[in-house]
C-alpha cells in the first residue's frame, strides 16, 4: 500500500498530518459534528503539548460555540485529566486534541462523552453519520454560548481521585528517588507538582518543558528511553516513569536501570490490584498471558476484549472488572479513579506497593511470570486480508482461533495475533512464547505466511 | 441572490446572519484565503464588536490565520478604526475586523485590511473571492504554525495617536451627549472622559452582545429615536451616534435637531478643505450634491466613485496623499488625510467638535448657513432579470439629464439629481433623489413607481 497515511477519518476520529492534511476546517466541522451530537451544554476542552495543539484549539472550539455548546478551556491537560473533569463537573462532553503516541506532525482529536469515557462504537459511527452529512446545530446569535477558561481545578481532581486509592503517607514517608521522563508532553508540570510536591519523592526530571519538542520519539517504549535508563543509574533511583505526550500510556524502570516490558507495567498493576480487591480483569487480545498467570494467583478471571481503549472499557463495565488495560501500549485502566488509561494512576499504584511491600522495582518485576514477546508490523494490500488470514490459521492447525479483533492462534506454549491497525494502513503482528525459541518459531511462521 | 439566506459573499467581504446563513465554514474558508492573499508569514492583527457570534467567529479566524502560519494578534472587543491603527502601529502585515458595523444583533461579518490599515482595493478584493472560491489556500506545515496572543493595549495607543491630532484641553469646553448602540466606541469614549477631561455623557453604553437598544444605524430617523431628544435635557453642545464598530457617526444639534447623515462629510469637507492643503473630495455617487455646492466655494473639486469601500480606496490611490481634503459617504463614513484615510467615526466626532471650537459657532448654527438640500431614500426588491431593462426604460425618461453609469444609473439635473442602482449588500434597488430646495417628492416618486412596475 503506497498511500501515504496522512489523514485518516473513521469510527476513531479524525487524524491526520497538520499542514494540508488535518486542516482547521476539518477540526471545526468534527467538532461541530460532537457539539451537535452532544447537545447545547458544557464541553471540556484541553490539549497535548504538539506546536499545532494551539491552532487546532481555537478551530474546534469555534466548532462547539456554533454548535451551541459552551467551551470550558483547560489549557494543556493530560488525557485522563480531562477524562476525569468531564466526569467530575458532569459535562455534555470533552475534546482531547492530542494526537497520543503518534509523531509531532500528526495530530487528533479524542473524543469523550458525558462519563469521560471514550465514544462506545455505535456513538462513533453516529457522530460519523453527522460529520458526513454536515447536519450540524448552528445557533444563532442569541443563543451563542461563550468560552471559560479553568487550568486549576482539572489537574486538581484528578490528582485527588488518584490519591483516594494509596496510603499518601507512606509513600511521602519513604521520599523515594524518582527519575522521570515527560516527553515535554502535556504532563510534565502536572508529573512534576504529583510526583515531587504530592508524592514528596527526590525527583529528577528529563523532558518535562511543555514548550520545548519532544525529544525522542513519543511512544514511550523501551528502545527509546536511554536517557531515562541513564537518569537512573547515574542519580541511583528507585524507580522511573516515562509518559507519551498525552499522559495516558506509562512506561517504568527499576533500579537497575531496566526498562520493563510495557506489558509488564500492566502485569504490576494488575497484581497491585487484585493483592487487595478480587475480581475480574480486562485486557485486550494482544496482552500478555503474564495477566492470566496473576489472575490465577489471585483466584480471579480475565476477559479479552479487542484492541482499543474503549473495547477495553465496555468490556471492563459488563464484567465489573476491578482493573485492566491494555499492555502492549502500557494502559492501565483502574476505574476506581476512572474508566481510561491513566499514567498517574499507575505511578501511584506502584510508589504504594513499594512502600507497602519494602521491595525494590526489580524485585516486583522478578516476581512476574517470564514471557518472550515480540510486536511487528507488515504493510498489506486491500483484498488480501482475507486470504492472508485464512492461510495463517492453516498453518497452525490444532491451535485455538479468536476471531474478535483480526486472527489470535493460540497454542500450548504461546500465541500470535495478526489484526488490521485501525488507524494506519498496516497489519500489527504479535506473538508470544514462554521460550525465546518458541516465539521466534512462531514469529517466523507468521511472518513468511503473510 | 438567494434573499432566503441570510448571507453575502462579495467583494465587499462575507456577512451574514450567524446560524442560519453564515457558519464556521465561511468564517474559516474565508480568513484562510485572506492568510493566502497576505503572503509569506507575518504579524495580523484581529478584534471584534460585543456581538455575542463574535467570540465564535474569532476563534474561526484565529485559526485559519494561524493555520496558513500568521501570528494572530488579538484586540479583544475592540472599533475597526482602532485595528486598523494597531495594524499601522505594530507593522503588521493587515488585519481582519469581525463585527456587522450598523446591522442587527444577528449579524455578522469579516471586513479586511491590507498593510497600514488601508481597505483592499477592488483588485484585492478580487483575488480574496477568487482563492476563496478556488480554496486555494496556502496551510503552513505543523512546524511552522503561527501563534496566538492578546494584545490590551491598542485602544491606549489609539487614543495617544487622537491626542496628537486634537486638542483635547481646547475641547473640554463643550458637553457632549454620545448614543453608543451598545458597541465598541464606549470603551473609548469613557477614556477620553476618564482621562482627557473631555465632558461626554454616554446613553446605551453598555456593551451588549445580544441585542441592542435599538437598530445601530447612523442615520437621521435613528437619531431622532433617543439622542435627539435628550439634547436640551442634558444641556448638550452636540450630539452623536455610534455604529457599533465605530466608524460611522450622526449627528444631533444643540437644539434636539436630528441631523441628516448626510451633512458629516459636508461639515468635515467644508472644514477641511478651509484648513487645505487637499482640495480634492472622493464621494459616492449617492452622496449630497451639497458637497459640489462647498467644494465650488473652496475652489475644490468632487471626484464620484461607485458605492463601496473598494471603490473609495481605488479612487485614493490614485491622487497623491496630499491632494485629498477627504473621502467618504452620505452614511456618516467619513476618512480625514490627517487621520490616516481611516473611516473613524470618533474621530470624525472630535473634528466636528474642532471645527466648532476653531468658528466660535454652535453646531446649529454652522448648519444653518448651508443651503438647503432635501434627499429622499427608498428600496424596492426587484429579480435580477429585469433590472437591464428596468434601467434602460429610467434613462430613456429622462434624455436631458447628465448621466453616469459607473454604478447603476445617476442622472443630474440642474439643482436635482438621483441615483438608481443594484445593493450589493441585499437584492435590492436603490432610489436617492437630492434637490436644492425643498424634497423632490414628485422626481422619487416616479422613479419609484417605475422601479416598482418591474417587480409583479
Amino acid at each position: 500500500m503506497s498511500r501515504a497515511h496522512q489523514l485518516k477519518i473513521s469510527v476513531s476520529g479524525i487524524r491526520g498530518v497538520v499542514g494540508g492534511f488535518f486542516t482547521p476546517n476539518l477540526a471545526c466541522a468534527f467538532a461541530q459534528a460532537f457539539g451537535t451530537y452532544v447537545g447545547p451544554g458544557r464541553v471540556i476542552l484541553g490539549r497535548d503539548t504538539r506546536s499545532s495543539g494551539p491552532m487546532l484549539e481555537h478551530a474546534v472550539t469555534c466548532g462547539l460555540l456554533s454548535a451551541g455548546c459552551e467551551v470550558v478551556k483547560i489549557g494543556v491537560a493530560p488525557t485522563p485529566t480531562v477524562q476525569v473533569f468531564v466526569a467530575e463537573t458532569r459535562a455534555r462532553g470533552g475534546i482531547a486534541i492530542t494526537a497520543s503516541h503518534n509523531p509531532p506532525e500528526y495530530n487528533a482529536l479524542k473524543l469523550f462523552n458525558a462519563e469521560g469515557l471514550f465514544f462506545n462504537h455505535y456513538e462513533r459511527g453516529e457522530l460519523l453519520e453527522l460529520y458526513h452529512q454536515s447536519a450540524f446545530t448552528q445557533v444563532p446569535n442569541a443563543e451563542m454560548p461563550g468560552i471559560r477558561f479553568d487550568t486549576e481545578t482539572a489537574p486538581r481532581l484528578h490528582i485527588e481521585r488518584v490519591l483516594r486509592h494509596v496510603n499518601v503517607d507512606r509513600i511521602r514517608a519513604r521520599r523515594f528517588r524518582v527519575a522521570l521522563d515527560g516527553v515535554n508532553g502535556a504532563g510534565s508540570e502536572m508529573s512534576v507538582r504529583f510526583l515531587r510536591d504530592t508524592l514528596n519523592c527526590h525527583l529528577h526530571a528529563i523532558s518535562v518543558s511543555p514548550h520545548l519538542p519532544f525529544p525522542r520519539e513519543a511512544e514511550p517504549k523501551p528502545e527509546v528511553l536511554g536517557d531515562l535508563r541513564d537518569l537512573i543509574l547515574r542519580e541511583h533511583c528507585d524507580i522511573a516513569f516515562a509518559q507519551d505526550p498525552d499522559g495516558d500510556r506509562l512506561a517504568v524502570g527499576d533500579e537497575t536501570g531496566r526498562i520493563l516490558d510495557n506489558d509488564d507495567v500492566l502485569a504490576l498493576a494488575v497484581d497491585c490490584v487484585l493483592h487487595r480487591l478480587k475480581g475480574p480483569v480486562v485486557v485486550n487480545l494482544t496482552t500478555s498471558s503474564a495477566i492470566d498467570d496473576i489472575a490465577a494467583r489471585h483466584g480471579c478471571r480475565v476477559y479479552r476484549s479487542p484492541v482499543g481503549e474503549a473495547n477495553v472499557v465496555d468490556r471492563m463495565k459488563s464484567a465489573g472488572a476491578v482493573i485492566g488495560g491494555e499492555g502492549s501500549n502500557g494502559g492501565i485502566i483502574f476505574p476506581s479513579v476512572q474508566y481510561c488509561r491513566d499514567s498517574y494512576t499507575g505511578m501511584a499504584m506502584l510508589l504504594d506497593r513499594m512502600a507497602e511491600t519494602g521491595m525494590t522495582a526489580s524485585q516486583l518485576a522478578s516476581t512476574l511470570p517470564v514471557y518472550h514477546r515480540r510486536l511487528g508490523k507488515a504493510p498489506f494490500e486491500h483484498g488480501r486480508l482475507g486470504a492472508l488470514m485464512q492461510s495463517l490459521e492453516a498453518g497452525f492447525p490444532g491451535a485455538a482461533t479468536d476471531r474478535r479483533d483480526g486472527l489470535k492462534l493460540t497454542t500450548e506454549d504461546g500465541w500470535i495475533h495478526v489484526r488490521a491497525s485501525n488507524t494506519e494502513p498496516i497489519l500489527r503482528i504479535a506473538a508470544e512464547a514462554r521460550t525465546p525459541a518458541r516465539l521466534n518459531q512462531l514469529y517466523g511462521q507468521a511472518e513468511s505466511l503473510l | 441572490m438567494n434573499a432566503r439566506i441570510p448571507l453575502r459573499i462579495s467583494q465587499f467581504g462575507l456577512r451574514g446572519v450567524v446560524g442560519a446563513g453564515l457558519t464556521p465554514t465561511h468564517v474559516l474558508d474565508f480568513s484562510a484565503a485572506f492568510g493566502a492573499l497576505l503572503g509569506p508569514p507575518a504579524k495580523v492583527i484581529i478584534g471584534r464588536d460585543p456581538r455575542a457570534s463574535g467570540q465564535m467567529i474569532r476563534e474561526g479566524v484565529a485559526s485559519a490565520l494561524m493555520a496558513c502560519g500568521h501570528d494572530v494578534i488579538d484586540l479583544g472587543i475592540v472599533s475597526t478604526p482602532v485595528i486598523q491603527h494597531a495594524i499601522t502601529a505594530t507593522g503588521a502585515r493587515g488585519g481582519i475586523s469581525i463585527g456587522a458595523s450598523h446591522m442587527a444583533a444577528e449579524w455578522n461579518a469579516l471586513k479586511f485590511f491590507g498593510e497600514r490599515g488601508s481597505y483592499l482595493s477592488t483588485a484585492e478584493a478580487g483575488e480574496l473571492l477568487d482563492i476563496y472560491h478556488l480554496k486555494g489556500f496556502d496551510f503552513a506545515q505543523w512546524d511552522a504554525l503561527g501563534s496566538y496572543s492578546r494584545d490590551d493595549s491598542a485602544v491606549g495607543r489609539y487614543i495617544d495617536n487622537l491626542a496628537s491630532v486634537f486638542d483635547f484641553p481646547a475641547l473640554r469646553r463643550f458637553r457632549v451627549l454620545v448614543d453608543c448602540c451598545n458597541g465598541t466606541s464606549a470603551h473609548i469614549l469613557a477614556i477620553l472622559r476618564d482621562r482627557h477631561g473631555l465632558d461626554l455623557v454616554l446613553i446605551n453604553e453598555q456593551s451588549e452582545g445580544r441585542a441592542f437598544a435599538h437598530e445601530p444605524a447612523t442615520d437621521q430617523r435613528t437619531v431622532r429615536m433617543q439622542l435627539a431628544p435628550l439634547m436640551r435635557h442634558v444641556g448638550a453642545d452636540a450630539g452623536f451616534l455610534f455604529d457599533v464598530d465605530s466608524d460611522r457617526v450622526a449627528l444631533a444639534t444643540e437644539s434636539g435637531g436630528a441631523v441628516s447623515e448626510e451633512m458629516v462629510l459636508v461639515l468635515l469637507a467644508d472644514e477641511m478643505l478651509t484648513l487645505g492643503p487637499g482640495d480634492t473630495i472622493i464621494a459616492n455617487l449617492s452622496t449630497t450634491a451639497l458637497l459640489d455646492e462647498v467644494a465650488a466655494s473652496h475652489n475644490g473639486r468632487v471626484v464620484r466613485v461607485p458605492v463601496g469601500r473598494n471603490a473609495t480606496a481605488d479612487a485614493l490611490a490614485g491622487f497623491p496623499p496630499e491632494k485629498i481634503a477627504i473621502a467618504g459617504e452620505g452614511t456618516g463614513a467619513v476618512m480625514m488625510p490627517r487621520f490616516r484615510f481611516v473611516y473613524d467615526g470618533i474621530a470624525s466626532m472630535l473634528a466636528i467638535l474642532t471645527m466648532m471650537h476653531r468658528r466660535a459657532q454652535s453646531l446649529g448654527s454652522i448648519l444653518a448657513a448651508y443651503p438647503k438640500y432635501s434627499i429622499l431614500k427608498g428600496e424596492v426588491p426587484l429579480e435580477s432579470h429585469r433590472i437591464p431593462q428596468m434601467m434602460d426604460d429610467i434613462e430613456s425618461r429622462y434624455p436631458s439629464a447628465r448621466k453616469n453609469n459607473l454604478d447603476g444609473l445617476r442622472a443630474d439635473f440642474d439643482n436635482a439629481w438621483f441615483h438608481v442602482r443594484v445593493s450589493q449588500t441585499a437584492p435590492l434597488v436603490r432610489v436617492i433623489a437630492e434637490q436644492r430646495g425643498d424634497p423632490p417628492t414628485a422626481l422619487f416618486e416616479a422613479l419609484m413607481d417605475t422601479v416598482r412596475s418591474y417587480n409583479s
